[in-house]
């Protein structure tokens, strides 16, 4: 028999004591330090070549751009330039930069600055540089003054005060300091060169990134003396951590998360309606969904009431334009399902009879995107009409978007604004030029897009709206998408975190400067 | 023996290359496009096309090898086309954290798990070998993310004895990287709070890492134990009055320990490439959640990086347990 000696008692049970006195995670509650969480990590610092929700406000917190958009209806208002005048042709605007507005270095930004990151971003041609392709070049920007910023449009682009808050300021001393042989690419990666409210402290890959407020900020408002973007995968922890205080913001919320913080005390939900749509795009260029009638038939058979009870918290879309954004029609004449209108057009079209098979593909491992292919499947089988549905990871997705012949017949996705202006979700998701990118694979009419470049070249804004009127029933008419839905962007915070307002624009990407903790 | 390493070490190196040339074709052959996805929903044809140039990507498949072979031996394990980082830098970013959580996970299922097993073989078929004979049907059978979740509910949420998840309280600065494993590191710094914390955080994901391990550790050996225990040398050590316990601990566990030795060494390699569940569930910044990440935007160059780090981990384990087998059997010792 095996017996246990008294060195071996006192060893087991300082081990097990030692186990059960561990300290636990330390609180973050208390502190003005907001904790955020997302599961989305931030890889590179680089303002003019990364992508993305995280960098974005990363850059949004540690450098600046000469507007800002906030608000709901979005407004643009001051960043580094404080005023601006534009031109009646609206060709030429010119921007007086803020005096106070300086690098953390302490430098004041000056106008060399805005000429030196307009001229690198248009150069690497990445990052947001696509927003103003054949609008600005590298010569557009130019310093016409120690604080004057003249920018010289190539034609008029209405849009413009909406794309600038995504082109930040670089430091042009430091940047220049460190421009080794790739444009600063490798010290961008990794290193900060802004004016913003934080510098970078601590950035540990896949696990969290902190700001410190930089020491006498020239951005008047918020108590927040730094703030940690946090990565948190697991969503029962995301819940957790929110409700035990350790976390303030928690950005990736789903349905259910949302209804299972319901009624925590200290938290407070967000559940707005954002530009982020979701929709059932048709191979309107190959095989059967070519045909007009076909896809009118398919638009009115779908039954969006299914949808949208599936969906969760959301809104149907009423047309190719997010509901709320600028030019968006309230009285258009959508598809709703209405079966005999269905049985109508298909008897226009050259299936009559249906009796064809058609292919959906959707984001792998997105159950909504699953449940609304599959109601899909049931909306058709009233045509009888078949379909084959296919998960697919994002990559092959972007992949088939090449050409018609490789994209399936559905092919459902989700766009994001990524400016506060009709012109994005028009111009990526209807213009022919964006075929063969998976905002807009095959789609294209002469017609609308002539709409869309005159709708972004009008500065007068009661025509642009009707622009867009016209735009939006032309889409409508042609029925390339089956219009889905709004799903709203979901965020719990704790009740402590003050002076938050939403803005439907890149709205988990928002300034933290202004925020206080009580 | 040390012929032998060095023969061994040798030996390594046309089985790394075969692999780099297997993952590099399959990888490129693969449909998909990387380049497009990295490049954003917006790139003009022309900013893909720069791009396919700046990594490569327009050149023959050989010449794209023969530039990553060349690259590798000088420690450029490639760039990834998704975040631009270096891929050596993130592998040596990433690579301790999942080291010290699979050690920490082998080290908890040996010292258990073979005192376990010896205990289920020593009183067969009696209570201590049905308890561990449930315990080991429970590991085997419970996935690990689940244990996680139910770890992390039963030890963070309701007692609160353990943090949550993470590998070190995100507003603390953790112990100066010597090592990148932050208990040893603690202790290399003399900091017996930083210690305790990160040992507090690595308590969790090591459990639930270390139960399926745990359970075939011990199964193996219990079964190799009573097969040696029937051996006749043991009844004749029995019977010249020699005591249990020395038996078991001087003649019996050696000769029992060469086949639980192949187990253990086999599940480094199972265990560094099956972190991502508990990784995920702990938000435990590993190597696991970076591979998964760029098998998801096909982000080839990591996944190669991950894929050829797993291969050199693996293979050195095998090697060291081949030579301890020579330890617990000098029959085998290498010459």
């Amino acid at each position: 028999m095996l017996k246990m000696n008294k060195r071996q008692f006192l060893l087991g049970s300082a081990g097990t004591a030692f186990a059960v006195t561990m300290p636990w995670a330390v609180d973050a509650q208390g502190r003005p330090i907001l904790v955020l969480a997302s599961n989305v990590d931030i890889p590179n610092f680089d303002p003019h070549i990364a992508t993305g929700y995280a960098p974005q406000w990363l850059f949004r917190n540690t450098y600046d751009a000469l507007v800002r958009v906030v608000n709901n209806p979005p407004e643009t208002q001051p960043g580094l330039a404080k005023s601006w005048t534009v031109s009646d042709d609206g060709l030429t605007y010119v921007f007086e930069l803020n005096e106070a507005a300086k690098f953390h270095d302490g430098n004041p930004v000056m106008a060399k600055d805005v000429e030196y990151s307009f001229a690198r971003l248009l150069r690497l041609k990445q990052g947001p540089a696509w927003m103003v392709t054949g609008i600005l070049d590298g010569e557009s920007v130019k310093a016409t003054g120690e604080r004057t910023v003249t920018m010289t449009l190539k034609k008029p682009f209405a849009p413009l005060l909406s794309v600038l808050p995504w082109m930040f300021v670089v430091n042009s001393a430091e940047v220049d300091a460190n421009k080794g042989s790739d444009d600063g690419q490798a010290y961008l990666l990794a290193n900060i060169a802004g004016s913003g409210a934080f510098t970078l402290g601590r950035a540990r890959p896949g696990d969290l990134y902190e700001l410190i407020r930089t020491e006498d900020d020239w951005h008047q408002g918020g108590n927040l003396q730094g703030a940690i973007w946090k990565i948190v995968r697991e969503q029962a922890t995301t819940r957790l951590m929110l409700q035990r205080g350790q976390v303030h913001i928690a950005l990736e919320m789903f349905a259910e998360d949302m209804e299972a913080v319901k009624d925590l005390p200290g938290i407070v939900r967000i559940m707005e309606p954002d530009y982020r749509s979701f929709s059932i795009k048709m191979n309107t260029a190959k095989g059967p969904l070519a045909d007009k009638n076909l896809r009118k038939a398919i638009s009115y058979a779908y039954d969006y009431q299914s949808m949208l009870e599936a969906a969760g918290p959301a809104k149907l879309m009423s047309g190719p334009l997010p509901e709320g954004m600028f030019g968006h029609a309230p009285d258009l004449q959508v598809y709703r399902q209405d079966m005999d209108k269905a049985r109508e057009f298909l008897a226009k079209s050259d299936y009559k009879d249906g009796g064809i098979t058609l292919s959906a593909v959707h984001a792998a491992g997105y159950e909504n995107q699953r449940r609304w292919c599959l109601i899909l499947l049931e909306s058709l089988k009233a045509l009888n009409i078949e379909l084959d549905i296919r998960p697919s990871v994002w990559p092959d997705i972007v992949a088939m978007a090449k050409s018609p012949d490789t994209m399936p017949d559905f092919f459902s996705i989700f766009q994001s604004a990524n400016y506060a202006d009709p012109d994005n979700t028009a111009f990526a998701g209807y213009h022919s030029s964006r075929n063969g990118q998976w905002q807009n694979p095959v789609y294209k009419n002469p017609d609308v897009d002539k709409l869309i470049e005159d709708a972004r070249a009008e500065v007068d804004q009661t025509k642009r709206a009707e622009l867009y009127k016209t735009f939006q029933e032309a889409v409508i008419e042609d029925a390339p998408d089956i219009f889905g839905v709004l799903e709203l962007r979901k965020f719990a915070m704790r009740d402590t975190v003050q002076n938050y307002t939403f803005c439907p624009v890149a709205a988990n990407t928002f300034e933290i400067w202004p925020l206080s903790l009580a | 023996m040390v012929r032998f390493i060095l023969r061994r070490l040798v030996l390594l190196v046309p089985v790394l290359i075969g692999l780099t040339l297997l993952l590099f074709v399959v990888a490129r052959l693969l449909p998909g496009d990387p380049v497009g996805l990295a490049a954003g929903p917006n790139a003009s044809a022309e900013t893909i096309a720069q791009l396919r140039e700046q990594f490569g990507f327009d050149q023959s498949i050989p010449l794209q090898y023969w530039t990553y072979l060349t690259g590798l031996v000088q420690g450029d394990w490639g760039t990834s086309v998704f975040t631009r980082r270096p891929v050596f830098a993130d592998i040596l970013e990433f690579l301790p954290a999942t080291l010290e959580l699979v050690f920490a996970a082998l080290f908890l299922a040996i010292v258990i798990g073979i005192p376990l097993g010896l205990l289920g073989a020593v009183y067969r078929n009696r209570f201590p070998d049905y308890t561990t004979r449930i315990l080991a049907l429970g590991g085997i059978a419970m996935p690990r993310f689940f244990l996680g979740l139910l770890l992390q509910m039963a030890f963070a949420a309701w007692l609160g004895w353990l943090p949550l998840s993470g590998r070190y309280p995100f507003i603390e600065i953790p112990p100066e990287t010597v090592t990148g494993f932050y208990t040893i590191d603690a202790l290399i710094a003399g900091d017996w709070y930083a210690f305790q914390v990160a040992f507090a955080h690595l308590a969790l994901p090591a459990i639930a890492m270390a139960l399926s391990p745990l359970a075939t550790i011990m199964r193996m050996m219990r079964a190799s134990t009573i097969e040696v225990l029937q051996q006749d040398y043991v009844m004749t050590e029995r019977a010249l009055g020699l005591s249990s316990r020395l038996i078991l601990f001087k003649y019996v566990l050696k000769n029992a320990m060469t086949s639980t030795l192949t187990v253990i060494g086999l599940y480094v390699s199972w265990l560094l490439g099956g972190t991502v569940l508990v990784e995920t569930v702990f938000d435990w910044p590993g190597l696991g959640l970076y591979a998964t990440q760029a098998i998801l935007t096909q982000d080839f160059m990591p996944v190669i990086g991950v894929t050829l780090v797993i291969a050199i981990i693996y293979l050195l384990t095998m090697l060291v347990v081949d030579l301890l087998y020579g330890v617990f059997n000098p029959k085998v010792r290498y010459a």
